[in-house]
């Protein structure tokens, strides 16, 4: 009998728990007429940032994102000119293989690549998740960033250091201002820390 | 009036409806026929509108008790979200199976549709709103409940499949097992009206609140209780659902239904559950008696607080097994109720109630 | 009765079901109503994740190891960061490894939080589901403030962590642990004690401690059976030696106390938290690594107490950029090969219960 009182009386407090809910307001909200706001370092897509003056890509095409890219979802095909630089013809990433990890941002010297808050990428063409050097540099063109790269005169045959990956700040860059075509510098990558 | 069945005095309902068409001119036995067809009628159609709010009352309830909000965009937080459904359902293909006994699978929806909607005939939704006050009502609502029973057992034979043959045996097993309190804790209410018409049990409660058979009778918040247990378990809500949660491997007696039958079954559950709740109101509640409010709006509030509660039941509590659920009908309800059976029988005979 | 001739048949719970967690097939023979035998058939999940890491630098292989066990991912980083700096002999600075250890504890509450969840689910209380995510929601978000992510987090790199936190992490973290605290309370009275739920779990499934020693298995179905052995205390690893705690410990093996056991991991957890908060040191946040990071030759192994047990990563370097092998061991693995041996003799529902709270993630099991 004091089993079965106490049975009930356990019920009795499952039924009391739940039913207060139905006293509180819903914590969820209504996409996609409201939408989140996604906290600064949240990892969206990959879009390439453009200098805030000049509107040029400040991609160097280095190529340290693709060599860090776990995935290959980064393609970049920068082959040398006569002149030993560089010259960006095309940089592709695809949205598919994309991982979302975060290495080619935190590779990169340049300010060039970065990982933005958005999330809205759906199509139902898996080809359209294959984005071009143009739609990269067009998703980028409204997010912000901080320029931390360090603007010395060109200089043609300097290497700098690679900045290590796995440090939280971005490390000043390699010396070279980088080109309008993206014939920068081509930063030493073998050189142990 | 020459019915084989005696009818009680004429009510509100059907004295109206039957002035209304003897302007008609129709003699008399077909008079009779067309008022009870179109009565008949209205009440499918008041029960069609009550299953469809149901649902969304159901799908709103438990969203807030998880802290979402449920349907929200058809119509002011999803109103008629249900009836989108319907119309999907409708348009979704019927999958028939190829060795399927065909007459069988497609009377088990249509029959589980009557068995739910035959009970109606005797429910009394307000002072005067009831289709015939047999005075054999509370039996004869009893009575035809359990062919949701026949329903189940051809819905799992017709579909020739053998999860679905077992989640209809377990289903009708337990149906059949937890009628037994249920009819136990309501002939606690029928020993002390002394008529098992249902406008007289209504009757006998009128007054103040304290008249409702769940405060007054010495045993009746025991047989209210037992009787809620058992009618969750005759509705198959959780706690007592095994025959149809999907994390079974026996998926229950509905699994081979699509499309309009599958919501045949769907809507009749719902309709089940109306069923019993307002049984439960009429008679431990006090049924449409109340001050101010007109009668049927009583009445639907106090059905609507006894499905709140049956809905907290399903999205509190897990499930209990089915040989769990069997013992916890045989073991432990029957005897309970038969005691509570016995000694209200015992005061009403030492005239000891109030 | 005699005459009656009866036989067992087969029946697939098939790598779709509600009721397994992730794609596992379960072969079930089944008398009657009783579960005879149990074979579990794995790989619907394998993605050779060890092969692909052959094939990429150690950088690299964290967030491909993060898919081992996503559910617990900061662990998986962990024990591959673990082992590539015990081959290398890297120090790991003071404050990456207090932010390890909050990250690491703060995903094992996420974990139990969604154990609690979906095992209510499998029973058949539908609500705690979404009571245990709206609180795992606030650990998420944690996260995704520091890190970016929500569930691969990409975060313990080899040498430290890879971002500072943000400034509003400790204030924030404080009020999520207390809101949890205060809700373990309303899971509590909902099931603890709830006469439903004692009766389909209590007594269900149980594991002898010796039966569980033979087959490897770890972590709190271990610890439910009796046997008190938790690496953070028997094996230390990072600073975990520095934090007062209890290892959660419950004589009998059944369903009920391996869910006494993730309760209690919680109410630890939080405990370790608030330490490693209060004493939280300023300092650099990851040791200085070269981004071609190559680890003299030589062979370790390194494990770490996840929430499904003993999480282990095994990596053989030949010296160069590239490991040579990568091997993980994930604790779901034993104790899905140890569900054949205590899983029989009851209903389906009753194996359902004891899936549940074996709390099996497919994804380490199959890799």
């Amino acid at each position: 009998m004091p089993k079965l009182l106490k049975d009930i009386k356990n019920l009795v407090r499952g039924l009391g728990i739940t039913g207060k809910h139905l006293g509180r307001h819903a914590i969820t909200i209504q996409y996609p007429e409201e939408k989140w706001t996604m906290p600064e370092r949240s990892r969206g897509i990959v879009v390439l940032l453009s200098d805030k003056e000049t509107g040029e890509l400040n991609c160097t095409s280095c190529m340290l994102c693709m060599r860090a890219c776990p995935t290959g979802a980064i393609r970049i095909d920068a082959p040398r000119g006569e002149d030993k630089k560089r010259r960006l013809i095309s940089f592709v990433v695809d949205n598919g293989i994309c991982c979302f990890c975060g290495l080619c941002e935190e590779a990169c010297n340049f300010c060039a690549i970065k990982m933005a808050t958005k999330y809205e990428f759906s199509t139902v063409n898996k080809d359209d998740l294959v984005w071009d050097m143009r739609k990269l540099q067009e998703m980028g063109r409204d997010v912000d960033y901080v320029d931390t790269r360090k603007k010395k005169p060109a200089r043609a045959d300097v290497a700098g250091p690679a900045g290590p990956a796995s440090s939280s700040e971005k490390k000043p860059p390699a010396d070279g201002q980088p080109g309008p075509d993206g014939a920068g510098q081509d930063p030493k990558t073998e050189g142990e820390a | 009036m020459s019915w084989p069945v005696a009818v009680g005095e004429l009510h509100g309902v059907f004295r109206w409806l039957y002035g209304l068409l003897a302007d008609t001119g129709l003699p008399q036995p077909w008079l009779d026929i067309l008022t009870y067809t179109v009565l008949a009628a209205m009440v499918f159609g008041v029960l069609a509108l009550i299953a469809l709010y149901l649902v969304w009352w159901e799908r709103k309830i438990s969203a807030h008790i998880q802290q979402r909000f449920g349907p929200m965009r058809h119509g002011w937080h999803g109103w008629y979200q249900t009836v989108m459904d319907a119309v999907k359902l409708l348009l979704k293909e019927d999958v028939k199976i190829a060795t399927r006994d065909r007459v069988i699978f497609f009377w088990a929806p249509v029959m589980c549709f009557v068995a739910a909607f035959l009970a109606y005939v005797a429910i009394p939704f307000g002072d005067g709103l009831i289709v015939a006050d047999l005075n054999i009502g509370i039996l004869y609502i009893m009575a035809v409940t359990t062919f949701t029973v026949i329903s189940l057992l051809m819905a799992g034979w017709g579909s020739n499949n053998k999860y679905a043959l077992l989640g209809g045996m377990r289903s009708a097993a337990q149906i059949v097992s937890y009628e037994v309190p249920m009819v136990a804790s309501v002939l606690v209410v029928i020993i002390f009206v002394g008529s098992l018409s249902m406008v007289d049990i209504v009757r006998s409660q009128s007054g103040l609140v304290f008249n409702w058979f769940v405060f007054r009778l010495p045993f009746g918040p025991i047989a209210f209780a037992t009787y809620i247990v058992a009618a969750t378990a005759e509705v198959n809500r959780v706690p007592f659902d095994i025959p149809e949660a999907e994390q079974e491997l026996v998926a229950g007696y509905n699994v081979e239904y699509s499309g309009m039958k599958f919501a045949m079954f769907f809507l009749a559950e719902f309709v089940n559950m109306f069923t019993v709740s307002a049984i439960g109101v009429t008679l431990f509640l006090g049924g449409w008696s109340g001050p101010f409010l007109p009668s049927w709006l009583w009445f639907l509030v106090k059905v609507l607080a006894v499905i709140l509660l049956l809905m907290l039941f399903r999205w509190t509590y897990p499930r209990l097994r089915v040989d769990q659920l069997m013992e916890f009908a045989w073991k432990f309800l029957v005897p309970v109720t038969f005691a509570n059976l016995i000694l209200a029988a015992l005061v009403k005979h030492l005239g000891w109630y109030w | 009765m005699d005459g009656l001739r009866t036989e067992e048949f087969v029946v697939n719970m098939g790598p779709h079901h509600p009721a397994t967690h992730g794609v596992c097939r379960l072969m079930l023979t089944m008398d009657g109503e009783r579960v005879m035998r149990i074979e579990p058939v794995i790989g619907y999940l394998h993605r050779s994740l060890e092969k692909i890491c052959e094939n990429r630098t150690y950088a690299q292989c964290i967030p491909i190891l993060d898919r081992f066990e996503y559910v617990t991912s900061m662990s998986c980083n962990q024990a591959f960061a673990l082992a590539a700096e015990k081959l290398a002999g890297i120090e790991v600075p003071e404050r990456a490894e207090y932010l390890r250890v909050i990250m690491l504890e703060l995903n094992r509450i996420a974990s139990h939080l969604i154990f609690y969840g979906v095992t209510a689910m499998d029973i058949g209380a539908l609500t705690p589901f979404l009571y245990g995510l709206r609180e795992r929601e606030g650990i998420i978000d944690l996260f995704e403030m520091t890190c970016g992510q929500r569930l691969t987090y990409n975060y313990i790199r080899i040498g430290g962590v890879s971002k500072d936190i943000p400034a509003q992490f400790v204030p924030q973290c404080r009020t999520v642990l207390s809101t949890i605290r205060e809700k373990l309370h309303d899971y509590e009275g909902l099931l603890n004690e709830n006469p439903i739920w004692l009766v389909r779990t209590k007594g269900v499934g149980y594991l002898a401690p010796e039966v569980a020693i033979a087959y490897g298995v770890s972590g709190p179905v271990l610890r439910a059976s009796g046997v008190n052995y938790d690496i953070r205390r028997n094996d230390p690893y990072s600073i975990y030696d520095r934090f007062d705690f209890q290892v959660a410990v419950r004589p009998n093996g059944d369903c009920y106390d391996r869910y006494l056991v993730r309760l209690d991991e919680i109410k630890e957890s939080i405990k370790i938290i608030e330490q490693a908060l209060d004493g939280l040191p300023d300092g650099p946040i990851s040791a200085k690594v070269s981004p071609n990071f190559k680890p003299p030759p030589g062979e370790v192994y390194s494990r770490v107490e996840n929430s499904r047990g003993e999480l282990g990563v095994y990596i053989q370097s030949d010296g160069g950029k590239k490991p040579l092998r990568v091997k993980t061991r994930g604790g779901s693995f034993n104790q899905l090969q140890a569900l054949p041996v205590f899983g029989t003799g009851g209903l389906i529902a009753d194996l359902v219960a004891i899936f549940a709270t074996l709390d099996v993630i497919m994804p380490e099991v199959d890799r």
